[in-house]
């Protein structure tokens, strides 16, 4: 008879204790996570490491890309192109220069790879579009997407350590 | 001969009307607890909820309901034709029904009945007839497992309920809920959960588990066993068939909150005379529609905080709890009701 009484009791109290744990979580002392996406963006964090983006050189008014083609090689998807603009031969500049994004696995690769390190990380996600041709960026819009460089520093030898 | 074709047209017309409010009402309300019930489990799992469709998100559920309404009306190959679309039809009457007797206010019932407790227990009882038939007719082996549990669990916590009902019923000397409401006229303490210590609590406190187990929610909802079986015994449904069913179950809920209000919570009396009570009239109506509605609103709250705090019982379990414990509590408190009434009670 005890036996039972102690059941009735014990079930009792762990129901009380499980309504008090939802009721703590009802109240204000847990405020709501949910954060409301399109009108609330999310705090990116300082590392973030977006899709690769071609950011413009101020002084110049372009991005430092040489044409090189050292991430296109490098590319695991084969999905960066690019092309020499050779009317100037001492200015190297792409001519054409595309990544198609709907296929990219952010690796990081082509930003690893980069000699002048003028392929940069985006810091935006809202990658979305409605054809397969919108997934594929041009060199125009890469520069869009990069935004500006900081200015250079003043070299203070001439051993100025610009491609950092 | 005139006069009385005139009598009989008046009458019909007030039926009519009386059941277009109620089927209305119950539809609204529907909409509602199902919003209610999304927002509360949101809030306690740190969640918003719906909030897009329309202000605050209170179109979300009228959207659901059109969407369903909208939706292909599938009847499996092999199903009983007949019987796979009567069945909703057989479990949404009768939740529909339970609402004629329920005192929604003073003068607000839809039709005093003299046996109103014994005819909601009845006819809650019927939609066990259509649990059956809607897993027989689905030519599925899940649905007839699903329906078997539904019927064994709705017809094992049917006892205590009743066990339960008797009880106010005894110590009021009425089945009519009007009058039960009219007798706890007052302060909240003339209430009959603040009266006739112990076995009035006791009855409640059976009232609401056996309610719980009654209207599938969780910590009792066998019945909609995802885990177990697919969906229980309307997983073969869809669309509109489907949308009677949960419509049911919703309108089945917001039933027990109006029953233990009336029996136990002084149906739509207000809690202290001062609020209401010296009104007579429209305005009364008005009022006691409110305390009603009020008692049901926080009752309804409490269903849904248990629903989103409990884990689900094994189905043995379910049934030692019915058998073992609350039918012989049950009766023991019955036999202890009527003492109290025939030698303690004063008259």
């Amino acid at each position: 008879m005890s036996t039972i009484l102690n059941d009735i009791k014990n079930s009792f109290v762990s129901i009380i204790k499980g309504l008090k744990v939802t009721a703590v979580n009802w109240s204000v002392l847990r405020p709501c996570v949910t954060e409301l996406y399109p009108e609330q963006k999310p705090q990116l964090p300082e590392a973030y490491r977006g899709m690769p983006t071609l950011p413009v050189r101020p002084e110049t008014g372009r991005s430092d890309c040489i044409a090189c083609g050292a991430c296109a090689r490098m590319c695991p998807e084969q999905i960066i192109t690019v092309e020499v603009d050779k009317t100037d031969p001492k200015d190297r500049k792409p001519a054409k220069f595309t990544i198609d994004i709907s296929r990219c696995m952010f690796c990081g690769l082509c930003m690893e790879v980069c000699p002048k390190g003028c392929l940069k990380p985006a810091r935006t996600f809202e990658l979305a579009c409605l054809s397969r041709e919108g997934m594929i960026y041009d060199l125009e819009k890469l520069n869009k997407l990069g935004g500006e460089l900081p200015p250079l520093p003043e070299p203070d030898d001439e051993k100025s350590s610009s491609n950092k | 001969m005139n006069q009385i074709l005139i009598d009989l047209a008046l009458e019909l017309g007030k039926l009519i009307a009386i059941a277009i409010v109620v089927l209305v009402f119950m539809l609204v309300a529907v909409l509602y607890l199902v919003l209610k019930l999304r927002w509360v489990i949101a809030r306690i799992q740190s969640r918003l909820g719906p909030n897009r469709t329309g202000p605050w998100g209170v179109a979300q559920t009228v959207a659901d309901a059109l969407k369903l309404f909208q939706k292909e009306d599938i009847i499996p190959k092999g199903a009983d034709k007949w019987l796979f679309t009567i069945a909703p039809a057989l479990v949404f009457i009768p939740s529909y029904l339970v609402y004629v007797v329920i005192p929604f206010g003073a003068g607000l019932t839809a039709q005093s009945l003299n046996v109103g407790v014994m005819y909601i227990s009845a006819i809650s009882s019927i939609s066990v007839i259509g649990i059956i038939v809607g897993g027989w007719a689905s030519n599925n082996k899940w649905s007839l497992l699903g329906a078997f549990r539904g019927a064994s669990q709705l017809i094992s916590y049917e006892v205590p309920i009743i066990l339960a009902l008797v009880v106010p019923v005894l110590v009021n000397g009425s089945l009519d809920l009007n009058i039960i409401v009219e007798n706890q006229a007052g302060g909240f303490w003339h209430w009959n959960l603040f009266t006739g210590f112990p076995m009035l609590q006791l009855a409640f406190l059976m009232l609401v588990i056996a309610g719980f187990a009654e209207i599938n929610v969780t910590p009792f909802d066998i019945m909609e066993a995802e885990s177990e079986l697919v969906a229980g015994f309307n997983t073969e449904y869809s669309g509109m068939k489907f949308a009677l069913f949960f419509l049911a179950e919703f309108a089945e809920s917001f039933t027990l909150a109006a029953i233990i209000t009336t029996l136990f919570l002084g149906g739509y009396q207000p809690p202290l005379h001062i609020l209401g009570g010296q009104l007579t009239g429209i305005a009364f109506s008005a009022v006691s529609l409110f305390w009603f509605m009020a008692k049901c609103w926080v009752l309804v709250v409490f269903i849904m905080w248990v629903r989103s705090t409990l884990p689900r019982v094994r189905v043995d379990q379910l049934m030692n709890l019915s058998w073992k414990a609350l039918i012989p509590t049950g009766l023991v408190n019955l036999l202890l009701t009527g003492a109290y009434v025939v030698f303690w009670m004063h008259k």
